[in-house]
């Protein structure tokens, strides 16, 4: 199912979404910090996410997201929230000097073949978002090749055996969440551009993911947004022809800091399915226009239908300032809207002429 | 009252500091004259700079938070100058409010808003003036007497890992066509030109038509310094662009150059940058305040020597510092004869020049903004690891090392060589600034706090004595993306 045929107000053209994460504010980096101190309990910290969580989703809806998330607002990062619950994986130092810095992960143990009852509980994280909106919901959550280069593997021959297991540990939450009603589920895989000939691997890996699990599935691949710089500075052209197979449907991509050069890309290799178009600089406190944000998906229409295209940020808005972050989602719902009202008129004149055409022949 | 003696080192040794000497006659002189002893701190560092900004003792107001409550005192003794002197009766005087004769040259202030840093571009702005006076170049006044950027075997280290990251991604095909390096603070360019010639020798060596493809950036306040730099690099002219940019703010100038830069290289700039400090005292936090002056002897001297009145200096010195000495002999003819006079002036009056201090509270350490994209929060761990401390926060550095870190290359790197203070206690134990290096002023750098920086901006920040010089202070830091 394409996206825009998720939202609850029936198919939308140029749906707009976020990737994942929401700006964190200084002072909850305190408490999740003091958290990890020993200086706030758990139960305090997870009362303070439930609050932060539910004002991301209204902010997001403020602002007239079509698709929203919960903001990633439990995870200290991109990694941990996954690996520390892990089977398997020991953390031999939990203490942190800084909330977000990554834990050190080692495998030690096995981890099973099969679950009965997923570890990660993700589950319980969109269960809880469910009951907090209206609005449909994409979870995102870290793909197996990223979070296998988080760990020092001490157990699996190699480190392609490490990937796969995460991944079949990640088809177990995926299906536990499809169960709760997810039904827009994105992988995130922001270490992959940095190990571009690993990419058979880690697709590989994201079908053993999908598997099974009948939802609208995102891949989402960046140049990282680690402390909101790249990982890696490079093209596109290295996810393909590899990319092709996996068993997404759609394919959720950073442009507008570098340009749309790479979009040509995903036509040349036939890309044919939907693309998540990143139109929102979240590595630049500068805030688009919305006039900008229509010229950025004019341009994406010219080599991508617009049935087809995905309006969202280049990446998470975690490092964002919130008012910074508001501010940009507003110009991209306003700027979609505008390339939406240029569009269907031509669209509806489109569809009748398709309806005249047999008469015509006649 | 807590009395705190910093240079714990000093008592050992082969001529140790004799703690009566510089102790007991400041507890005595306060006993005298009934002081409210519990309202005082006697602190006692080693002040290791001939030429500074400070007296033998120093009253440092700590001022209270809210109106009705009084203040506490500070009372700072320079031990390296206190046993030769007779230390109860200076005290004694300050007691009695010294201050009366004091030409003062500014209100309060933060340190990084003193007349000071006026003192200090004017003295690169000026500096062939000043050469000219006292018969030697700057470099000659840095500790080895030449720039630490110039050592040949640190450079090729540094090219040959430049090549070494940039051979894979040659391969991979995502090495950019344009190949950025930025140096900050150029001097006379030779630091550049060692660069340049070991970058186009190690190139043709290798074979690599590297150095086709390289953009060196020479950065420096002053264009006339930009301007003698390249001729210096004249040979490389087709590889080297000037800029004119403020050290603090060089994203304003170079911001196009965001994630595209693989070295940034910096050499005893940040020392040079303008500072606050911070202090927490019996668990609160204060910014220090200061005040610039000329004691009423050094001002009376001073004023009869240009034929002027003590209470005309303040107004000399603005000129001074706004129009620079050779302006001054046309705008206060009457005073300055000729250039030569109103460099002795100028070297005068910077000689006598003292900082008076106080400590006021922070009402809030996110109140306070130390750069423009970071407040005072990131100093709270440092303020708050132990006992009492006083340390710069390098505002002018901070905020050059933000901006720097925004320009670099996913593998880029940031490279500096400075007077690092790399371990916290250090400022429990050691006087750090500021003083004076010839005409310009000098802080020792917060190295804690840049890791800090560094970390929360997405980098690791290593220390490591400089590997190229025996002996001497100078640290090397370098920056590169981490996890």
């Amino acid at each position: 199912m394409a996206a825009g045929e998720l939202c609850s107000d029936g198919p939308v053209l140029l749906p707009t979404t976020v990737v994942g994460s929401y700006p964190v504010p200084e002072w909850l980096e305190r408490l999740k910090t003091d958290y990890h101190r020993g200086r706030m309990s758990f139960g305090q910290l997870n009362d303070i996410h439930d609050v932060v969580i539910k004002a991301a989703l209204h902010d997001q809806t403020l602002a007239g997201i079509d698709i929203v998330s919960d903001g990633e607002l439990r995870r200290d990062n991109d990694i941990d929230y996954f690996l520390a619950r892990m089977p398997g994986i020991t953390i031999p130092n939990p203490a942190k000097a800084f909330y977000f810095d990554y834990y050190t992960a080692d495998l030690d143990g096995t981890l099973p073949g099969s679950y009965t009852d997923p570890p990660l509980r993700l589950a319980d994280d969109f269960a809880f978002t469910a009951r907090n909106t209206s609005t449909p919901i994409k979870f995102s959550f870290t793909g197996p090749f990223s979070l296998a280069r988080r760990v020092r593997n001490h157990r699996f021959g190699s480190d392609r055996d490490l990937v796969l297991a995460i991944a079949r540990l990640l088809n177990a939450e995926a299906h536990a969440l499809a169960q709760r009603g997810a039904r827009f589920l994105q992988i995130d895989e922001p270490f992959l551009a940095g190990c571009p000939e690993e990419v058979g691997t880690a697709i590989e890996a994201v079908n053993l993911v999908t598997d099974g699990v009948e939802v609208t599935w995102a891949l989402h691949v960046c140049y990282g947004n680690r402390y909101a710089r790249p990982r890696r500075e490079g093209h596109y052209d290295f996810l393909f022809p590899a990319v092709l197979d996996a068993a997404v449907d759609q394919l959720v991509l950073e442009f507008a800091r570098k340009g749309y050069e790479d979009l040509p890309v995903l036509a040349k290799f036939g890309w044919d399915r939907d693309v998540g178009l990143g139109v929102v600089d979240v590595k630049s406190d500068e805030v688009e226009s919305p006039e900008l944000v229509a010229v950025r998906i004019r341009s994406a229409l010219e080599l991508v239908p617009a049935q087809r295209l995905v309006i969202n940020p280049d990446c998470g808005l975690r490092h964002l300032a919130g008012s910074v972050a508001r501010a940009k989602l507003a110009a991209m719902v306003k700027g979609a809207a505008i390339v939406r009202a240029e569009l269907t008129p031509m669209l509806a004149r489109e569809s009748s002429s398709v309806a005249i055409a047999p008469d015509s022949v006649i | 009252m807590i009395v705190d003696f910093r240079p714990h080192a000093r008592l050992r040794g082969r001529a140790p500091v004799d703690l009566d000497k510089a102790v007991t006659p400041v507890v005595a002189a306060l006993s005298a004259e009934e002081a409210d002893l519990g309202r005082i701190r006697v602190v006692c560092d080693w002040v290791q700079y001939r030429e500074n900004f400070r007296d033998v003792v120093d009253f440092r107001p700590i001022m209270a938070d809210s109106p009705g409550t009084d203040e506490n005192l500070e009372i700072a003794v320079d031990v390296r100058r206190s046993q030769d002197v007779a230390l109860r009766e200076l005290t004694i005087r300050q007691l009695h409010d010294d201050v009366v004769g004091r030409v003062f040259l500014e209100d309060w202030v933060p340190g990084r808003d003193s007349r000071i840093w006026d003192f200090n571009a004017l003295y690169w702005s000026a500096l062939e003036c000043w050469e000219k006076s006292t018969g030697r170049g700057y470099e000659q006044a840095l500790p080895g007497g030449e720039s630490d950027a110039r050592n040949r075997e640190t450079v090729r280290e540094l090219i040959s890992e430049l090549f070494g990251m940039w051979q894979p991604l040659a391969v991979s095909g995502a090495l950019p066509e344009e190949l950025y390096v930025i140096e900050l603070g150029v001097g006379d360019g030779n630091q550049a030109k060692v660069f340049l010639d070991e970058f186009r020798d190690l190139d043709r060596t290798g074979g690599h038509d590297y150095y086709r493809r390289l953009h060196y950036l020479m950065c420096d306040y002053s264009q006339h310094v930009l301007d003698l730099a390249q001729e210096t690099v004249v040979e490389h002219s087709e590889h080297v662009s000037s800029f004119a940019v403020d050290a603090t703010k060089v994203r304003a100038t170079l911001g196009f150059l965001r994630h595209k830069v693989f070295l940034v290289y910096i050499s005893n700039v940040y020392d040079n940058l303008p500072t606050d400090e911070v202090a927490q005292l019996a668990g609160r936090s204060y910014l220090v305040e200061v005040r610039a002056y000329l004691p009423a002897d050094s001002a009376a001297f001073i004023a009869e020597s240009v034929s002027a009145d003590p209470h005309e200096l303040p107004a000399l010195v603005h000129k001074l510092l706004r129009l620079g000495p050779v302006l001054l002999t046309e705008a206060a003819s009457s005073h300055f004869t000729d250039i030569d006079a109103a460099v002795e002036f100028w070297r005068q009056i910077w000689s006598s020049l003292r900082l008076q201090e106080r400590y006021v509270p922070l009402g809030g350490l996110d109140n306070y903004q130390l750069a423009p994209s970071i407040n005072g929060e990131i100093v709270r761990s440092l303020l708050e690891s132990g006992s009492d401390i006083r340390m710069q926060v390098n505002n002018g550095a901070v905020a050059s090392f933000v901006d720097c870190l925004a320009l670099l290359h996913p593998l880029g790197k940031l490279v500096c060589h400075d007077l690092f203070v790399t371990e916290l206690p250090d400022y429990r134990t050691s006087f750090r600034g500021p003083g004076k290096y010839d005409g310009s002023v000098v802080n020792w750098v917060n190295g804690q706090l840049l890791a800090q920086v560094g970390q929360r901006e997405g980098f690791e920040v290593r220390y490591a004595p400089f590997s190229h010089r025996n002996g001497g202070n100078i640290v090397t830091m370098t920056a590169v993306a981490r996890d």
